[in-house]
């Protein structure tokens, strides 16, 4: 194996991103680089710059990250399982409120911190209508299952079903105005450009 | 208002001054480097492409390398800077010839020497 297919195999310690876009930039600058000085040298002062560029390299990519997106993935995903336990367990009163309580705080975590990933991205807040006719469309969904299930809502479950029940068709509401807004901004955004 | 920009970390700088004079490719960036600096700072291949690729993000140089035909076989990607990268490096010139100026009082006399 020759020197510059070694610093190949080196040169998959680097962040992928980084590695797709120059690997073949750096392995040709390492044969100019043997071409014109002794391996030896070279080699020293690759060794060094490899100790010091890989780890400086996934540090920069992982500060790139948008470690929110992943919080609000993971939350909305809590949110979903508690809600599909809670429509199973339906009958159970006490399981019920918890993890309907976990399944409301999962999510608004969920939004709160995707509100966060998107103020990175810059993306607009209307590009996310379907997220919210979706999230409310669920809601209604577990509603009429979870009453559906239970029968008549027991002393004490009327209001929280009533608020969930507003909340859901709020978001709904809101998915469609933001929708609307979405598609006359985006089709304003054609006729300007 | 004007805001006061921080000076450019070391690679940052000698890249952006070595590519005053002109559009170059990595191991040319690495030679003039060394070249600029008298031989003191040597890059290797992590650290010219690491930088070029933070330049390339701040918008201080731009590729070049569809814009003209090469002769070159392999394909070379090749770097130049853009009108804000040649303001910071003329800025960063003399930000340095400020300091030369400041500090070379404390300098040896020539003709004590």
């Amino acid at each position: 194996m020759n020197t510059v297919a070694v610093y190949r195999v080196c040169l998959r310690l680097y962040p992928r991103r980084f590695r797709d876009e120059y690997a073949a930039d750096m392995a040709l600058l390492l044969s100019d680089q043997l071409q014109a000085e002794p391996a030896l040298r070279v080699w020293g002062r690759l060794a060094l710059d490899l100790l010091i560029t890989i780890p400086n390299h996934h540090l920069e990519a992982h500060m790139n990250r948008h470690s929110t997106t992943l919080v609000s993935w993971v939350f909305a995903l809590i949110s979903g399982a508690a809600a599909i336990v809670a429509a199973i367990l339906g009958s159970v009163i006490g399981w019920l409120g918890i993890l309907l309580a976990i399944s409301a705080a999962s999510g608004i975590t969920a939004v709160v911190a995707h509100r966060q990933s998107r103020l990175i991205t810059g993306r607009p807040a209307s590009a996310n209508w379907w997220k919210f006719l979706a999230g409310g469309a669920l809601t209604l969904a577990i509603l009429a299952a979870v009453t559906t299930r239970t029968g008549e809502l027991p002393t004490g479950w009327w209001v929280p079903s009533m608020i969930v029940l507003l909340a859901a068709l709020g978001a709904c509401v809101a998915g469609a105005v933001l929708g609307v807004t979405h598609l006359i901004k985006a089709r304003s955004g054609h006729l300007m450009g | 208002m004007t805001r006061k920009r921080k000076p450019l970390p070391s690679a940052s700088l000698h890249i952006v001054l070595a590519l005053l004079d002109g559009e170059l490719h990595g191991y040319e960036v690495m030679n003039r480097v060394a070249e600029i600096s008298n031989g003191a700072v040597r890059m290797g291949p992590g650290t010219v492409y690491g930088t070029l690729n933070r330049l390339l993000d701040d918008g201080l140089i731009e590729e070049t390398t569809d814009r003209v035909a090469r002769a070159d076989s392999e394909r070379r990607r090749y770097y130049q800077l853009t009108a804000a990268g040649r303001a910071v490096a003329i800025d960063e010139l003399s930000r340095l010839r400020r300091m030369v100026q400041g500090a070379s009082r404390h300098l040896p006399d020539p003709a004590t020497t």
